[in-house]
């Protein structure tokens, strides 16, 4: 399986953290920020869950009932025994989404189906830069929370990306979110402390990207001081997980290390609306079903654990999750028991401010394929509209290009 | 003395074509001017005395996986581990003891280019047989190499190539062999991947021996159209097809201008008329015509192994040989970098990518554990304008800035404290 992660998708959109050079961070602001005001609670916080490769809806969101479903994947499909009904439409989760499966229960999952764009793209880079666009068919330099950034005062603790890399999403035309590397920060100390934070000066003999080498530096040893001991800190404890499904909550996978740190971050005060972190391997052209149900499973598993932990905080009411991936699946298998690059796929949307337990958009048919693929039957800018106007209160048209709608009713926002 | 803008277009040569100088290479290439070092750096050395005192390395075939929860496996894991880290290694040895690092860096390049990854194949086995192959069309023709590379057996394991039949098809090498290796995105059809997947059906691998078999009956024969021609194909004549393509000629130069030159800057149009061949060598030569260029956007940002092995030609560290190689192997990790482990078909990103705190906390580190395996030597008793100076001569950088100058006549430091500053400048991690 090819593992298809945000550096991939970086290096060939040519987009990287371009704004970053340009508006050089001052980290000691940030850090006053976290301290001087921390995020007011009842404040809409918002992440974003990036699923790089291109997860097989179908084997995701199962239509297990519609007998072209099996017939179109011998050895991949899955039945019954291997999956979670949801009771409506003849549709189940994928049998190891079993946190889902209880967010959807208590009211708080909400499933969009079929989200896609018109005249799907079948390059990961192409679609995925779609999707963190928010712009199909076009090549802007900006990500559709890089343009929301826009449209607030500067701070650059408004937005941050987990890892090392920034992702487009995140990068506006004037502002640009962070990043916050996994496994903490280590600042040298001593003399070689003074030197380096000398070091981080810019001089004006540098290009923009030694500017850039530069002013880490001073990062590092800022943002360490402010990071550092919430990070040390325990993660909140989950107070509601159900003992059922406790047992698969121990994985250690690197997407519930990331929704660890933003818990810890979130239950600290920190003054960041929107998070994004991000989980690669899902494209699946090979031997697929287990490790494509491992991967589900893991997302469901991670992002349960993270709302329990956001539950026992006292912003159990102000955030929402967002996942997606850059396309879904081929109906037909291929030769080698997996699938290829197809269309639309399910969304989720995760959250007590969420009005869930309920379908969003129409299942795309397996009769009518358009190439052998699903039909897209929800624009992916109708769910960044709902996003937008009821967490982020930002009219979509100021960021989203033309666009005014949203999915009515996805939230719980009057 | 050489003049700065000379300085300037040198120190890209040797960082770019070259990984660094070794300790009094670049004093002697300013001593030869920018015709004369230009010519030195450009042109790869038919027998090269560094590399020759790096062994090679053969891997046997380790056959299949044995069974699981057997003592077998215990040690089948281990065996494979040691094999996948001595060939690390081994290419980092290369890297570093080359004279003339220009077939090294052009196989660097196109490593990242067909970016395969030991996370999949497992084999060191293929894997070593791909780079050596990436070595021998490394300054080739292109249309060789791409020969040689859609039936190279780790490639094509890696893109699930290698179990691909007729009767239903894997587009995964078919995409990624226009999109990535070829033509670049948005050149074809959605008809065209499907019929290149067909025309590249028949095939199998072994992965741990790193062969290939080819099976007639598999393969999928029939006539039909790829590009508006209509023919019946395979694997060569569909790289005969896709290298004859004037995208290939715009592509190939385009992806050497953004790794050679510049990201951000667009690839002057005439450098395209040096690949009409698909001679790689001229190509390399005409990009690296452009080293004299003054504009801050020409600065690139090393990489980490980039970064990693111009440190170890000035400090005289072979990473194999230093206390505890494995380390060295973790802190690219940690970095981001290592060779044979792409994070994808993508290859490795670039410039911003590798300028953030965590890159820079774990530079610090890395160096902590580099500089007292070195040779500081160059400027020992060294201080004031003259250390600067050595500083700058040694490490290959055009100019320090009066900023970074000021640190490093810092009061107080030792050699060791001057080196771990030199070499996580910002002069340094990004080539001006």
């Amino acid at each position: 399986m090819d593992t298809v992660t945000r550096r991939k998708f970086l290096q060939l959109t040519g987009m990287g953290a371009a704004g970053a050079a340009a508006s050089q961070l001052s980290i000691m602001q940030i850090v006053e920020a976290a301290q001087q005001r921390p995020l007011p609670t009842g404040t809409p916080i918002v992440v974003i869950v990036t699923l790089y490769g291109g997860n097989d809806g179908l084997n995701t969101v199962v239509p297990y009932k519609d007998p072209i479903y099996s017939a179109s994947r011998p050895g991949l499909s899955l039945t019954e025994k291997n999956l979670i009904p949801l009771g409506v439409d003849d549709l189940a989760l994928n049998g190891t989404m079993t946190g889902f499966k209880t967010l959807w229960d208590r009211g708080q999952l909400a499933i969009v189906r079929g989200v896609g764009y018109p005249v799907p793209d079948y390059s990961h880079f192409s679609s995925m830069s779609y999707w963190q666009t928010g712009v199909p068919h076009s090549h802007v330099n900006s990500g559709w929370v890089g343009r929301w950034l826009d449209t607030q005062p500067h701070d650059p603790f408004k937005a941050i990306a987990m890892g090392s890399v920034l992702p487009p999403l995140l990068v506006g035309v004037k502002n640009t979110g962070s990043v916050l590397p996994l496994g903490g920060l280590v600042v040298p100390k001593g003399i070689l402390a003074t030197e380096f934070k000398l070091l981080g000066k810019s001089s004006p003999s540098d290009s923009p990207l030694q500017a850039m080498a530069a002013s880490s530096f001073g990062d590092l040893l800022n943002l360490s001081k402010q990071i550092a001991p919430t990070l040390a800190k325990p993660a909140p404890i989950p107070d509601d997980l159900p003992s059922a499904v406790g047992g698969s909550f121990g994985s250690d996978s690197s997407l519930s290390q990331q929704l660890d740190i933003v818990a810890k971050l979130v239950a600290a005060g920190a003054p960041t609306k929107v998070w994004s972190v991000s989980l690669g391997g899902f494209d699946t052209h090979a031997d697929e079903v287990n490790a494509q149900s491992l991967l589900v499973g893991t997302v469901s598993a991670a992002v349960t654990k993270f709302l329990s932990q956001i539950h026992a905080t006292d912003r159990s009411n102000d955030v929402t999750v967002l996942v997606y991936s850059e396309f879904g699946r081929r109906v037909k298998a291929n030769s080698t028991q997996g699938t290829d690059h197809g269309t639309s796929g399910p969304v989720f949307v995760a959250g007590q401010g969420i009005n869930g337990g309920q379908f969003f958009g129409d299942q795309p048919s397996l009769s009518k394929l358009g190439n052998g693929d699903l039909a897209t039957t929800t624009d992916f800018r109708d769910i960044y509209g709902s996003i937008l106007e009821d967490f982020l209160d930002t009219p979509v048209g100021q960021v989203v290009p033309n666009w005014k709608t949203k999915i009515n009713g996805l939230t719980l926002k009057v | 003395m050489a003049n700065n803008s000379d300085r300037l277009a040198i120190s890209r040569l040797i960082h770019r074509f070259g990984f660094g100088p070794k300790p009094g290479e670049f004093k002697s290439l300013l001593d030869m001017g920018l015709s004369g070092a230009s010519t030195k750096l450009l042109t790869p050395n038919a027998q090269d005395a560094g590399l020759a005192t790096v062994a090679d390395i053969d891997f046997p075939d380790r056959g299949k996986f044995p069974k699981p929860n057997t003592p077998e496996k215990l040690i089948f894991t281990q065996t494979m581990q040691s094999d996948r880290r001595s060939l690390e290694l081994w290419w980092l040895d290369r890297m570093v003891a080359a004279d003339n690092a220009l077939t090294e860096r052009m196989t660097w390049f196109w490593h990242g280019h067909w970016a395969t990854s030991l996370g999949k194949v497992e084999y060191a086995r293929p894997m070593k047989a791909q780079n050596e192959t990436l070595r021998k069309y490394a300054l080739g023709n292109f249309k060789d190499q791409a020969q040689a590379m859609v039936v190279d057996p780790a490639l094509m394991y890696w893109l699930d190539a290698g179990a691909n039949v007729k009767a239903a098809p894997n587009e995964n090498l078919a995409r990624e062999l226009m999109e990535l290796f070829t033509v670049g995105v948005s050149r074809y059809t959605e008809a065209d991947v499907k019929a290149v997947a067909r025309a590249l059906t028949g095939f199998s691998v072994t992965r741990s021996s790193g062969e290939f078999t080819f099976d007639t009956k598999k393969h999928d024969a029939a006539s039909f159209t790829i590009f508006d021609s209509t023919n019946s194909w395979d694997a060569t004549s569909i790289i005969n097809l896709l290298v004859a393509r004037n995208d290939n000629k715009t592509f190939i130069t385009d992806r050497l201008w953004f790794r050679f030159m510049s990201t951000s800057l667009p690839k002057p149009a005439e450098i395209e008329s040096a690949f009409n061949s698909r001679e790689i060598l001229p190509a390399v030569q005409k990009i690296a015509s452009y080293v004299s260029v003054v504009d801050p956007a020409m600065s690139q940002v090393k990489s980490p192994v980039d970064w990693f092995v111009s440190v170890c030609r000035a400090l005289k560290i072979t990473p194999s040989m230093v206390k505890n190689p494995i380390q060295v192997l973790n802190y690219l990790d940690k970095l981001g970098q290592v060779p044979f482990n792409p994070p994808n078909v993508g290859g490795w990103p670039y410039d911003e990518a590798w300028l953030n705190i965590a890159s820079t906390q774990y530079r610090i580190a890395f160096l902590g554990f580099l500089i007292p395996q070195g040779d500081l030597s160059p400027i020992a008793g060294l201080t004031g304008l003259q250390l600067e100076q050595a500083l700058a001569d040694w490490l290959g950088i055009a100019e320090f800035t009066t900023r970074t100058k000021a640190v490093i006549r810092g009061t107080g430091l030792t050699s060791a404290q001057i080196m771990t500053i030199a070499l996580c400048s910002p002069e340094y991690v990004v080539n001006g």
